[in-house]
């Protein structure tokens, strides 16, 4: 079989940095496959899969020993643009990589490029925008779509060209649970059926794992490759499955719902289902809207009738599809938004973005603009004022550090926030909201590109946040974080709330939104954790 | 109907001079509104959109500093109007390139240039495009410094605001740069997916451009005052012909305007 991809011995260093963000890296790729690059934030799994088309070294300069060929090309002789008919490549966040401003046009760009005639290009156009499911946008321009529409259209403007393989870097990050599905089913099609080799990087394994056919592992610039499940147990982190055969001594680790429940089957375990509980509503109302709200950009309704009572203490997951009202929902809230209709009652009045209600936006990176993630945090304090007691500057740099630590980012605190991971820089802008300590917190998708450690971190740290008669809303496609983390479920679809309730009650029993712990044991059991305390007592 | 890309930049260059070529006031505020008008019938939502309100507040601060610092200097009635006038020249010559950016894309631009000067025109569209991308960053950096208690309006908390934006600014241009490079731009003979026709409208643009250029020239040529009196002050000649001439550069606007692209 042809190899895709061959990489012998290498070894990068970014300049000025003394550890190599890739060390002795050697692996085969044969066509047609498709391959999963899993590893902690900030492990290399970026600078790996742009090593793949030449953008590492070209472009970054350092030092770089080794050789990778795509297609039978040798990166080092050919600039990146030499390889765009054979490799392509969609970054972390697509928002910065278009060129053109509509999006058939964007589709367009990179055959324009390659000089192919206008009927290849229309042909390929239309294939495309109704693989991805993009043609209803074909006439829109790239800035004013959805985070999750961004993501599709990059994608399809990376198959035009015909590149016979695909580098994606956390591709479905923003995408609705539905949404990545139908984008994996659809690569898994070009893979299986035109041998295309796809890469892709992804910390939600849980989306990732049935699809692709082999894994690369990075552990701080070191590459393992191999078969799935063997990679998995070396990086030591697994989609909940895994970690629920971990628990229960199921051998093989299954690694999909559908290996999970028959292990389950075989095992014996049936565990109760009865679980009437009356969702609790304790705790006083710490903010809430009045009158149904509704809101608007132009004549577009983003949310209709929504009332909503938040109350001390609650941890709530915002879910629904791309474009069901979330972000407009968090912008009400916060009083970015002013709605058409209704109000919003935060503590003390109204909403005062910074003072009682605060908001981590999508794009952390317009947030960050200190020397250090140590300032980051210790800026917002300054602005808030929030020393009461003791000499002010000490306590609050106290505080600081507190909520470092909290997010795991002590060690970081000296770091330039810029030189750090997509992950990390989440994490620090996190960091710097939360030290508003306002009463209400919202956060717009705060675990894209964290791995499983960091996400855990987040958690424990807003667990704390609320414990002080706080409230925490999060706005999230990410269904495992929603089982472990939150008490309680909106649900939104076409700017109306659907349901509002315990997850159990929301999205146990879903067919879209169901964690993959209770697709296998029903829907009161929504984590590993929550199984093993059952077994164990 | 789309007006070809070209025709804007003759239409910019056109009305760019005509405002340079003169401190009347009349002429100023004729060639300003010819300019307006052109941008609130063409304006097409995409990133250039805010560029004509931002080019001129921006000839505003022009205006601004051009009269402030006739103040360190001995000060007369004419040499304020005089100073104002020349900020105001500068201004409309702002608010010119501001419509040029909000009804025309710069990329349909660099698809027209010629192989041989493709990398001086991608330069000069990346820079044309900078200005867009600065000021989306502008916004949503702003708000997002509010979330956390910072008004990035006041003076002392400008780093929380022009950080972030120069360097997502910066950030994103290499990411542009890498993503074009990885998609094969300037890598051979380029190949068009739409077809920009030169039509009626087109014709139209160039000939709104040349008919006030031309006539400004003319004046120029044959000494016909085109500046305001100011020592002593006094009143600026106002010419009909010129002004029928300068009215022209509003024709573009008579153009339906292009394909709509949907907004948000």
């Amino acid at each position: 079989m042809n190899q895709a991809l061959r990489v012998s011995d290498v070894t990068f260093t970014y300049p000025e940095s003394e550890t190599p963000a890739l060390k002795d890296v050697s692996f085969d790729l044969p066509e047609g496959t498709f391959a999963l690059i899993t590893g902690a934030t900030g492990a290399g799994k970026s600078t790996l899969l742009r090593a793949m088309n030449g953008l590492v070294p070209h472009f970054t300069g350092g030092e770089w020993s080794g050789r990778v060929l795509v297609q039978g090309r040798d990166t080092l002789e050919h600039a990146p643009r030499a390889l765009a008919d054979v490799v392509a490549y969609v970054p972390q966040d697509p928002s910065a990589s278009f060129v053109v401003d509509v999006v058939e046009d964007e589709l367009a760009y990179a055959m324009e490029n390659l000089g192919s005639t206008q009927a290849v290009m229309r042909r390929r156009v239309e294939e495309t925008l109704d693989l991805l499911d993009v043609e209803h946008l074909r006439a829109r321009s790239v800035r004013s779509l959805s985070g999750g529409e961004r993501q599709r259209v990059a994608i399809a403007a990376a198959l035009t060209a015909g590149a016979r393989v695909l580098l994606l870097d956390e591709p479905t990050s923003q995408l609705d649970p539905q949404g990545a599905e139908d984008v994996l089913a659809a690569l898994q099609r070009l893979v299986h059926d035109h041998g295309l080799t796809v890469m892709i990087a992804e910390h939600r394994l849980e989306r990732v794992a049935g699809f692709v056919d082999i894994a690369l592992g990075c552990v701080s610039g070191r590459v393992e490759v191999g078969e799935v499940r063997a990679i998995l147990e070396w990086t030591g982190a697994g989609p909940p499955v895994h970690r629920l055969g971990h628990t229960l001594g199921w051998s093989p680790l299954p690694l999909t719902v559908r290996e999970a429940r028959r292990s389950a089957a075989a095992s014996g375990i049936i565990l109760d289902d009865d679980d009437r509980a009356a969702f609790p509503r304790a705790g006083e109302v710490v903010l809430s809207t009045t009158h149904p709200l509704t809101a608007s950009y132009g004549a577009r309704v983003a949310l209709e009738g929504i009332e909503l009572d938040l109350r001390a203490g609650e941890i709530v997951a915002l879910m629904g599809r791309n474009g069901a009202g979330k972000t407009t929902l968090l912008r009400c809230l916060c009083g970015l938004h002013a709605p058409d209709l209704g109000e919003v009652n935060a503590p003390g009045g109204e909403p005062e973005p910074g003072a009682n209600v605060a908001l981590c936006p999508q794009m952390p990176d317009n947030v960050l603009f200190k020397e250090t993630v140590a300032q980051e945090v210790q800026v917002t304090l300054d602005a808030r004022r929030i020393e009461t007691n003791g000499p002010p500057r000490a306590r609050s740099r106290r505080r600081a550090e507190d909520v470092l630590r909290e997010l795991g980012l002590l060690d970081l605190a000296a770091a330039h926030p810029r030189d750090l991971s997509a992950g990390q820089r989440l994490l620090v802008a996190v960091a710097a909201i939360a030290a508003t300590g306002a009463p209400v917190l919202l956060l717009d998708e705060p675990t894209r590109g964290l791995d499983p450690e960091s996400k855990s971190r987040l958690s424990a740290m807003l667990r704390a946040y609320v414990r002080e008669g706080r409230v925490v809303v999060f706005a999230t496609h990410d269904v495992e974080l929603v089982a472990s983390l939150a008490g309680r479920v909106v649900m939104l679809a076409g700017g109306r709330v659907i349901a509002d309730g315990r997850p159990e009650d929301v999205i146990g029993d879903s067919a879209v939104f169901a964690p993959q712990t209770a697709r296998v044991f029903g829907p009161r059991w929504l984590t590993p954790e929550r199984v093993a305390e059952a077994m164990s007592s | 109907m789309n007006v070809h890309p070209a025709a804007w930049v003759v239409w910019t260059l056109c009305g760019g001079l005509v405002a340079l070529a003169t401190t009347n006031p009349f002429y100023l505020i004729l060639v300003f509104a010819a300019a307006w008008v052109v941008h609130a019938a063409h304006r097409h939502p995409g990133p250039g959109i805010r560029s004509f309100g931002i080019f001129a507040s921006f000839g505003l601060l022009t205006i601004a500093t051009r009269t402030a610092l006739v103040f360190f200097g001995p000060v007369s009635r004419g040499s304020v109007v005089a100073a104002m006038l020349e900020g105001a020249r500068l201004a409309v010559m702002l608010v010119v390139y501001g419509t040029f950016n909000s009804v025309s894309d710069p990329w349909r631009l660099l698809r027209l240039a010629p192989r041989r000067f493709h990398e001086p025109a991608l330069a000069s569209v990346l820079a044309l495009s900078i200005a867009p991308r600065m000021i989306d960053a502008g916004v949503r950096v702003r708000e997002a410094q509010r979330l956390r208690g910072i008004h990035a309006g006041r003076l002392r908390n400008m780093p929380a605001l022009a950080v972030p934006v120069l360097s997502t600014g910066m950030e994103e241009a290499v990411t542009l740069a890498e993503s074009m490079d990885a998609r094969g731009h300037g890598r051979g003979r380029r190949s068009r997916y739409r077809s920009d026709p030169w039509n009626v409208p087109s014709w139209l643009t160039v000939v709104a451009g040349t008919i006030p250029l031309a006539y400004v020239a003319a004046m120029v040529w044959t000494g016909s005052p085109l500046t305001m009196p100011a020592y002593p002050l006094g009143w600026p000649e106002v010419s009909l012909g010129a002004v029928a001439a300068l009215i022209a550069l509003a024709l573009p606007a008579l153009v339906p305007p292009a394909d709509p692209i949907e907004p948000a």
